[in-house]
């Protein structure tokens, strides 16, 4: 749905986006994950034909970038990082104005649809200056939606937002969730693409690393299971050197022990535990959270770069 | 060309909700309007011809002046407002061209401009006609007719393309209509020329103001469509 080759974009000397291939699929929620000045809007932009890239290609739902620019206008639907609502039109005014220069079939009907769904139909003539930081958001979110793009561009959708209204936007983007519709999600916000991406993508003006967030952690870290001990006598680690384990840290009263397939060997370490008489508190995987590892591939992007 | 009138009727909805831009486009006119007519009044008052003539020159002078100012009022809010409100980046994401995108917001200003001068000018006729018994059909000479009918569009056109390029220029309204307002220049020239004494409007000085403008605007035009590029817009636009 997105596919990109070396796509550059430089301002003057500053390189803002470095050679990045990309390829997106289709139905997905791809989240594109980096620091402030990554360039992550940079390429929002150049993604949404509203800024050239200074070389490489790209293909936008099947439209090349440059040569078809209007026809991606009209297949991907923008999510800017403020809101950009006019303020003193209604929210009615505001879908009904950019339903009309999508040029869709019943600008009206459309409005009304994204209203009733994301719950601003009883407030739809009130001026969008009045509205919540949550619900100007969620107005936001339906001016994209209304020419029913195949690809929806979210830029930190929930920056700014307090966490309530943040939840709302975020059931608001797992409601969007389609086979027919694409999802590219910048954010920083590591849980929160961590909870809704299929994909991720950690950039820093170039590309990081593209994956499965599980899939990265676990190449990443492997999986681990942490044994909480009742009573964590010395040299039990000797003990437990099973031939599956890889290794084994202890960390206070517990030991962390690095495993290929917990599912099957977490019942013959706890088993081998058991035969040696140690009692155990409980057993739990340690999961490491998207932030640990973008924090450590962004550390080593830094080394690296 | 469906979606400039999508344009326009969105420009003149936020226009009518802006108090800033109300007061420039009703209570100016209403003002300028009741003033001309005023003065037409007290010259009827006076026996002295002369003196009749000079108020009634002095007040068709404000209908040069309105096709300026009007324009300013109404494209320093279209753009800087669209800067404030951070409208411009969603805007640029449709399908919208960029010379759509330009020509709704300078027409936005100059319909609404021209039509509210005119307008003022055939109230300031009727009022003058209701008060003083006639028209001074003498001093409404034709290079006055071709002032108001012929310069006032490109007066218009001059205020909005100067102020567009402000605007393109400036973080905040005020600024921006402090730098816009030199555009009312070309406005004060026939009262400059009248107040001199040295020669009445005629048409060859309508002309040739005419003909500056005309060369001005087209360079101002080509600068303004450049300015007015997505990329410009969303990179270069502060």
């Amino acid at each position: 749905m997105i596919t990109t080759e070396g796509l550059t974009r430089r301002f003057g000397d500053l390189v803002a986006v470095d050679r990045l291939d990309l390829d997106v699929r289709k139905g997905e929620i791809f989240g594109f994950l980096g620091p402030n000045g990554a360039g992550k809007t940079t390429t929002i932009r150049m993604l949404a034909a509203l800024i050239a890239p200074t070389s490489g290609t790209a293909e936008i739902a099947g439209k090349q970038l440059g040569a078809a620019n209007r026809e991606i206008h009209r297949r991907v639907g923008v999510l800017t990082e403020t809101p950009g609502l006019y303020r003193r039109l209604s929210a009615w005014d505001n879908l009904v104005f950019f339903a009309k220069l999508y040029r869709v079939t019943d600008p009206a009907g459309q409005a009304e649809r994204y209203l009733k769904l994301f719950d601003l139909w009883d407030r739809r003539d009130a001026p969008a200056g009045s509205y919540s930081k949550g619900m100007r958001q969620k107005l936001a979110i339906a001016r994209a939606l209304l020419h029913e793009p195949e690809i929806l561009f979210l830029d930190e959708p929930t920056a700014s937002l307090d966490p309530e209204a943040a939840k709302v936007v975020r059931e608001t983007i797992e409601r969007l969730r389609s086979k027919e519709r694409t999802i590219f999600l910048c954010t920083h916000n590591l849980d929160e693409a961590d909870r809704l991406c299929d994909r991720v993508a950690l950039f820093n003006t170039r590309l990081i690393k593209v994956g499965e967030p599980a899939a990265m952690r676990e190449e990443m870290y492997g999986r681990r299971t942490v044994i909480h001990l009742v009573d964590p006598r010395p040299g039990i680690e000797d003990a437990l050197n099973l031939p599956f384990v890889k290794k084994i840290d202890r960390i206070d009263e517990a030991l962390v022990v690095s495993l290929n397939d917990p599912e099957r060997e977490n019942p013959l370490l706890v088993e081998r535990l058991v035969e040696l008489g140690v009692g155990i508190r409980y057993v739990n995987e340690l999961r490491m959270s998207l932030e640990d590892l973008y924090l450590d591939l962004m550390e080593d992007g830094d080394a690296t770069a | 060309m469906q979606r400039l009138s999508v344009i326009l009727i969105k420009e003149w909805r936020e226009a009518l909700r802006n108090k800033m831009v109300l007061f420039g486009v009703i209570f100016l006119p209403l003002f300028l309007v009741a003033f001309s007519v005023y003065m037409v009044i007290q010259g009827g008052d006076t026996d002295d011809p002369i003196a009749q003539i000079v108020l009634f020159n002095t007040s068709l002078m404000y209908f040069l002046l309105l096709p300026a100012i009007i324009p300013l009022a109404i494209a320093v809010y279209s753009i800087v407002g669209e800067k404030e409100q951070a409208t411009l980046e969603p805007l640029l994401a449709t399908p919208i061209s960029d010379l759509e995108l330009f020509l709704g917001k300078a027409l936005a200003s100059v319909i609404p401009a021209l039509a509210i001068n005119w307008i003022s000018f055939g109230v300031f006729l009727g009022a003058t006609r209701l008060f003083v018994g006639s028209v001074p059909l003498q001093t409404l000479t034709s290079p006055w007719i071709a002032s108001i009918f012929g310069l006032a569009p490109l007066l218009a056109l001059f205020s909005v393309l100067v102020t567009m390029l402000v605007s393109s220029r400036a973080s905040d309204a005020r600024a921006a209509y402090q730098f816009s307002s030199f555009a009312i220049l070309p406005g004060i020239i026939p009262l400059i020329v009248y107040s001199s004494r040295k020669t009445l409007v005629n048409l060859m000085l309508v002309g040739i103001e005419a003909a500056v403008l005309l060369v001005i605007s087209a360079v101002l035009l080509y600068f303004a469509i450049r300015v007015f590029r997505r990329e410009q817009i969303l990179t270069r636009w502060k």
